[in-house]
């Protein structure tokens, strides 16, 4: 009689088991799912190229400086246009100059060569340069002035090489606004 | 024992920075960029001024290689007597390569007669002198002015033109025949200037 309750329980418990699968009941809990898209993170830019350069007469006229010949009294002037790109949402950047090493054949008391001098239009190049959505001009000016004073034949045939005049764009800390 | 102990405290942050910023390939560096550009070379022109003389056919330049001033003999082909004078020119060119205007003027200074020997000459002879631009008018008496101590200066010659300095030397009517034959040296200076002639005016 005791095979006999063991058999009949465990009948039970498989009818009960049948009984539960054949309601379609299920063990899992509430879970859900979502996702997101951080996007995509692009890099701004900083670069400095070179545009036009060109030698002027005191005219105003460009010249060829490999063909022309300063004689006292001439003042002839150098521009070198600079293309400044600026991107970044908190880009900011200095432009400077290297400054003239000249390899000088002139007396130095007969010329007079000017600091480069750095400008955005007609002003001063700001301490500070910012993004503006478009390439930046920034003009490189040099001036070389042959000395009305210079006497005799001082200085004949001689020359003056400006050899390479760098400049470096370099980023800062944007400025608070 | 304190003073050791900080110390080696310190050291072993420092070093732990180090360490950490070499670990992790750290800069402090920002972005930046360069360029170059390369002016060229300004050259000076050359002062060259030539000199061609008539009638003895020298030519050179007024400066010679080194800067020394030239001389250059004219030269005399016919005899000089009372009324009867004698001409000489010089052709003076600007040579100049200069890249601009570039004018020069001409002066001639004033004449320097010496006798030559024991003669007494010089002192009956007058150099005169005129600027024209063809040797061919040096042998009009016409526009011809004695030489002074002021000199005589020529318009502005601009570059790759010359002008011609024209000089006539006459004998006094006064001089006396018992001075036939005797002869002077004539010498004198000519001076090229740089006249202002850039565009814009000189700086």
């Amino acid at each position: 009689m005791k095979n006999t309750t063991l058999i009949k329980g465990s009948a039970a418990i498989a009818l009960g088991a049948a009984l539960l699968l054949g309601g379609g009941g299920t063990l899992a809990n509430w879970n859900a799912s979502a996702t997101q898209t951080p996007g995509t993170i692009v890099a701004g830019d900083l670069n400095v190229v070179n545009g036009v350069g060109a030698w002027k007469d005191p005219s105003g006229t460009t010249i060829d400086i490999s063909t022309y010949r300063v004689v006292p009294g001439d003042k002839l002037t150098f521009r070198q246009d600079l293309n400044v790109t600026l991107v970044g949402d908190n880009m900011a950047a200095e432009i400077a100059t290297t400054g003239i090493t000249a390899t000088n054949g002139f007396t130095p008391a007969n010329v007079t060569v000017s600091d480069v001098e750095l400008t955005v239009g007609e002003d001063p190049v700001p301490a500070t340069l910012t993004p503006t959505g478009a390439t930046q001009a920034v003009t490189a000016t040099i001036t070389f002035e042959f000395k009305t004073a210079t006497s005799g034949r001082a200085d004949v045939n001689a020359t003056y090489n400006f050899n390479n005049v760098g400049f470096t764009l370099t980023q800062v800390a944007k400025p608070l606004s | 024992m304190r003073i050791p102990r900080m110390l080696r405290a310190g050291a072993l942050i420092a070093a732990a920075v180090v360490l950490g910023l070499l670990a992790v390939q750290g800069t402090y560096a920002l972005w930046n960029a360069g360029t170059a550009t390369a002016p060229g070379t300004v050259s000076a022109a050359s002062f060259d001024v030539s000199l061609k003389a008539s009638p003895s056919g020298q030519a050179t330049n007024m400066s010679l290689p080194g800067g020394t001033s030239a001389t250059i003999n004219l030269g005399q082909i016919t005899s000089l007597a009372p009324g009867t004078p004698v001409y000489a020119s010089l052709v003076v060119g600007n040579n100049s390569d200069a890249g601009g205007t570039f004018s020069t003027s001409i002066t001639a200074g004033q004449a320097t007669v010496t006798n030559v020997g024991l003669g007494v000459l010089a002192q009956y002879v007058t150099v005169s002198a005129k600027f024209g631009s063809a040797v061919a008018e040096c042998y009009s008496t016409a526009g011809y002015a004695p030489l002074t101590a002021a000199g005589l200066t020529s318009a502005a010659v601009p570059k790759a033109t010359s002008t011609v300095l024209c000089f006539q030397v006459s004998l006094s009517s006064s001089t006396s025949m018992l001075l036939k034959g005797q002869a002077v040296n004539i010498s004198l200076t000519l001076t090229a200037r740089q006249l202002c002639g850039v565009p814009s005016g000189c700086a």
